[in-house]
């Protein structure tokens, strides 16, 4: 699915060289589930960002689903972005200004469904995620949970091979927690979904198939369950 | 994807209620100036476009040098249309056409009273040229035989419905008209020009009528003899023939000049030629006027028009620096949505376009408001504008299209710039939460203050020129003119069917009212009303001194009416003669008496008559503040006159101020009685005076609209700024306050940056102002100082005013309390 090559990411700071991420390498298959653990500022969110082509490593090679990403145009690399991924956000970060069944239906304007298809894929998923009568609430009317249900189908709505979770529960109580939780899981198993997610938590981490420690930029350990 | 675009533009809209209202009510501001403007600058630049060939047709027209001073007259002397006809080969058609001025019509009935139109303006000589160079349409009658034959008259329909109002057109056809004593007959209808035509005239009497020599006062008044006299009734148009270049024909006119009008040496320095007006040119041109001899045809100013454009770009730039002021301002606000978009999918280009597009709702929303304002708009400002400009979208689809574009170019400026800042931010950094932290010194705070610079640069630039109109103006109405000018009225007594006896008792019975203190009469007040020059010498010893004098004519009492100061010698008395004149003292200094007791006593050549100096005046302004004092000598002239003048001087009105509508009426009944087939018309000095500044009292009611717009818009902005900034600067402020920090110095520290930007906006400002100031100063030959407190009052207003504005934000910030703000953090 995809493969990071001795990838870098550092900042200029005076004369020496802050990294964030340092020399790491990583493959993932299709149909993993991966959790990425480690401390605050391990750099797992670059780390995440950077799988998602939503930022750059300073070096390093980048292939996904068989494309040369750092040899992409940022035009090609959005394409593929759209084509294969879907982001889900601690924050949620819904569009304030639209209601839910309009937030979903976004992704799919970008990429130019017909108005009556987008209806029908909407309505399949609002179903799928039993939120049919929220449709027309706007993202300030809703709770934490109900917020991040929406932001995950909105990722889903356009069947990405591949989710990006960065801290999905972070923001959530337990039980939420484990309903957003086993909703991935089923995603991974019942729809072959490729999961990436970055967490704090051990409990949330056990749903994943392999577990990678992040310490100081590098890559500690991988232990496969 | 338009349809998600605009239901998220209309939430933000209704989100951010108070951006949208400044931004619609700047854009709507500066939109409907820009409509009202652009259907004044349109109207008068469309005048005459519509003839055929008309790049080729030309007014001949002539210049007159005296004594290094141009004199210009719309007219030619008469036989020069003969003359081009036989010796110019470059010109196509020679079109001689005569103004008649104001002759009451008379319809002669059988049954009835004859029906009488009294004073018609819009009446020519015409022959069949002038239709062969101007097209109309003709309902009956053709352009080659209508006016060939002497007595024929062709009327438009919209007249001819005036003069028969109940018969069909093939019946008034054959019909007679009579001007004043000219009797016609109805040979041809047309049909008035559809398009906008300074060529207005509704009656074609037959040139022939004049030329053939029959009617011994029409043929001297056409003057097809002397090429001394020119009357600007008499006009010339004609079309060259293609290629032919107007400087030739100029030339060529020269050498007929000199060949029939050869030089003679009394007439040394002074010379004579004619000149090719363009057609275009005669809508605008303020030497050669229209024409003189119809009513309602004033030239446009193009300097006015271009000020006009100056003020509508003005103001539409002001409105959208306040839209991308607001906008990128509030960019932090949406950067949210943009990374997330991003995220999704979007590519810049389509979050470029749905900003756009939600600039250009907001336009399109002010469009439409000015729709609705702009007949309203018209109507304010009626007496300024002309009446043929109408605001009536359904049948001006130049205006629909010019809306269109006008619409497209606003979003595009206003909108432009913030989409690419907006769509600029990087969804990495908006998803960390970086770019709400809003800790950095961006490009677009430095364009914001730019751009409040910019405005009140504009502002600031309006209100000096305002007040600096607003003093000249205050000083030229109120400065001592050496005469007196209030309490006096002015009526004329008329042309026709008047004499001596009728004058001596419509004088009699003004000076039984009561009203009336004295009464002069003559010729033109001290100013105003139109001048005579005339050559004059005075023999100094040997040397001879020529000058060109002003003449005025009254009688015994017109110093004492005008209260002029006499500096020496006598007054006029009722038996001088053209042989006795008053000068004033910038004559007698010119003929070298230092005192003006010296001038007495001296002769005046006038005519080859000598004129005895009996009195010197002191210095009066005979002319506007356009132009410098100049010699002028007072003449007597008795009632004997015709058409003279009557200036009466009224007693001072009481408190409750009824004498002089009571005069007024006095004044009209006498008047009936003596001219009962005239109208009364009076007119009170002091507001003639006043009205050969009309120009710049238009100014100056532009100016303080300009000004008006152009602050409230700058304010509106300024005000949506500090809410933003204030809002910005929340937990600062509140940081402060904790420190010890009092509201006065919170205020303070708010209140310096736009103090600052305001004192650089004053010290750009005020160069260009002065430059300007002195430029248009320079149309005055007597000028109020550009006094250092224009630009103090200008500076401060501005400060204060931007004060205000800001204040209230401000304080309400400064005051609030530091729990509230830190708490969210």
């Amino acid at each position: 699915m995809l493969s990071l090559k001795n990838i870098s990411k550092y900042y200029q700071i005076g004369g020496n060289k802050s990294f964030v991420l340092n020399n790491v390498s990583l493959e993932v298959e299709e149909g993993e589930f991966v959790s990425i653990m480690g401390p605050s500022g391990s750099g797992k969110s670059t780390l995440l960002n950077i799988i998602g082509m939503l930022d750059e490593p300073s070096e390093g090679y980048h292939y996904f689903a068989g494309n040369a990403v750092h040899q992409l145009k940022e035009k090609q690399r959005a394409a593929l972005y759209k084509q294969y991924v879907g982001f889900v956000f601690q924050a949620y970060h819904l569009i304030d200004e639209l209601t839910v069944y309009e937030n979903i239906e976004t992704p799919l304007i970008y990429q130019n469904y017909s108005g009556s298809d987008r209806k029908a894929i909407v309505a399949d998923m609002l179903d799928r995620f039993q939120i049919v009568g929220k449709k027309d609430l706007f993202p300030a009317q809703l709770s934490g949970g109900q917020q991040q249900l929406v932001g995950i189908a909105r990722a889903l709505i356009t069947k990405p091979k591949l989710i990006l979770a960065d801290e999905p529960t972070g923001n959530l109580n337990s039980k939420q927690g484990i309903e957003i939780m086993e909703l991935f899981a089923k995603l991974n198993k019942e729809d072959k979904v490729t999961i990436i997610q970055v967490t704090h938590s051990e409990k949330n981490a056990g749903y994943g198939s392999r577990i990678i420690n992040l310490l100081d930029g590098k890559i500690d350990s991988s232990i496969k369950l | 994807m338009i349809k998600n675009y605009l239901i998220i533009a209309l939430r933000n809209f209704w989100r951010n209620k108070l951006f949208t209202f400044i931004n619609i009510i700047g854009l709507s501001i500066g939109i409907s100036a820009a409509i009202v403007i652009y259907l004044i600058v349109n109207y008068d630049f469309t005048f005459d476009k519509f003839h055929k060939d008309g790049d080729r047709i030309y007014r001949v027209v002539s210049n007159f040098t005296y004594q290094s001073e141009i004199g210009y007259n719309s007219g030619v002397c008469g036989p020069l249309a003969g003359a081009i006809k036989n010796q110019v080969p470059g010109v196509e058609i020679t079109v001689p056409f005569f103004g008649i001025y104001g002759p009451d019509v008379i319809i002669p009935e059988k049954e009835k009273v004859s029906e009488k139109y009294k004073k018609q303006d819009g009446v020519i000589l015409a022959g069949p040229d002038y239709f062969k160079l101007f097209k109309y349409e003709w309902v009956i009658g053709s352009p080659k035989t209508a006016l060939t034959e002497p007595n024929n008259v062709v009327l438009t329909t919209d007249q001819a419905k005036r003069y028969f109002p109940s018969l069909q057109y093939h019946e008034m056809i054959g019909k007679v008209i009579i001007y004043d004593t000219l009797k016609v007959t109805l040979t041809g209808l047309i049909k008035p020009f559809k398009q906008k035509s300074d060529l207005t005239f509704h009656d074609f009497i037959s040139l022939s009528t004049a030329t053939n020599g029959s009617n011994k006062a029409l043929f001297s008044y056409v003057n097809l003899t002397s090429w001394d006299h020119t009357n600007s009734v008499s006009q010339l148009f004609i079309k060259l023939l293609p290629d032919v270049s107007p400087k030739l024909v100029e030339k060529q006119l020269k050498q007929i000049l000199l060949k029939n009008n050869p030089p003679t040496p009394d007439r040394k320095g002074s010379s004579h030629s004619f000149v090719l007006q363009p057609l275009n040119d005669l809508h605008f041109n303020e030497r050669f006027g229209i024409f003189d001899f119809t009513a309602n045809s004033s030239v446009a100013s193009k300097t006015t028009l271009f000020g006009l454009l100056v003020i509508a770009i003005f103001l539409l730039l002001l409105a959208c620096i306040n839209f991308i002021n607001l906008t990128t301002a509030q960019a932090s606000k949406r950067a949210k949505e943009i990374g997330v978009r991003k995220t999704m999918g979007s590519s810049r280009w389509q979050l470029i376009i749905q900003f756009l597009t939600e600039t250009f709702l907001l336009t399109l929303i002010a469009v439409l408001i000015s729709i609705v304002i702009t007949p309203n708009l018209l109507k304010l400002f009626s007496n300024f504008i002309s009446s043929g400009i109408k605001f009536n979208l359904p049948h001006q689809p130049n205006i629909v299209l010019f809306l269109v574009l006008l619409t497209l170019l606003v979003t595009f400026i206003a909108g432009f710039y913030p989409a690419i800042i907006l769509s600029a931010s990087k969804s990495v950094t908006v998803l960390k939460n970086q770019s709400l932290s809003n800790n950095r010194k961006t490009r677009s705070t430095i364009l914001r203050k730019t751009l409040t610079v910019a405005q009140f640069i504009i502002a600031l630039f309006f209100l000096m020129g305002t007040i600096l109109v607003a003093k000249q103006i205050h000083y030229v109405l109120n400065k001592d003119l050496g005469f007196k000018k209030d309490a006096i009225v002015t009526i004329s007594t008329p042309w026709k069917n008047n004499n001596q006896a009728k004058r001596q008792v419509l004088l009699n019975k003004l000076y039984s009212l009561p009203q009336i203190q004295l009464i002069s009469v003559g010729e033109d007040p001290p100013l105003t009303g139109g001048e005579r020059f005339t050559e004059v010498s005075y023999l100094d010893g040997k040397k001879e001194i020529k000058s060109n004098l002003l003449l005025k004519y009254g009688d015994k009492n017109y110093l004492k009416v005008f209260q002029i100061k006499l500096l020496a010698g006598r007054d006029l008395l009722s038996s001088d003669t053209l042989q006795q004149m008053i000068i004033n003292d910038t004559y007698a200094k010119i003929i070298g008496c230092r005192y003006a007791q010296d001038a007495i006593g001296k002769y005046i050549d006038m005519d080859g008559k000598k004129s005895e100096v009996i009195g010197v005046t002191a210095d009066f302004h005979e002319h506007s503040a356009h132009s410098i004092i100049k010699p002028l000598a007072l003449l007597s002239i008795g009632i004997d006159k015709n058409n003279s003048e009557f200036h009466l001087a009224l007693k001072p009105q009481s408190a409750d101020g009824h004498e002089w509508k009571t005069a007024i009426a006095g004044m009209r009944n006498a008047w009936k009685e003596v001219y009962p087939d005239n109208d009364f018309d009076y007119e009170f000095f002091d507001e003639a005076i006043a009205r050969q500044y009309y120009r710049e009292q238009n100014t100056s009611t532009l100016l303080t609209w300009a000004t008006s717009l152009s602050i409230l818009i700058s304010c509106l902005g300024l005000l949506g700024l500090t809410i933003y900034t204030t809002n910005q600067r929340t937990k600062e402020i509140g940081v402060r306050k904790v420190l010890g920090a009092s509201v006065t110095q919170l205020v303070t520290l708010l209140s310096k940056e736009l103090s600052l930007l305001i004192l650089l906006a004053f010290v750009i400002t005020t160069p260009f102002a002065w430059i300007a100031m002195n430029k248009w100063m320079q149309s005055f030959a007597d000028r109020t100082a550009i006094s250092w407190w224009i630009f103090a009052l200008s500076g401060g207003g501005m400060f204060i005013i931007a004060l205000i504005t800001s204040g209230f934000q401000t304080v309400k910030a400064a005051i609030a309390n530091p729990v509230k703000s830190l708490r969210s953090e």
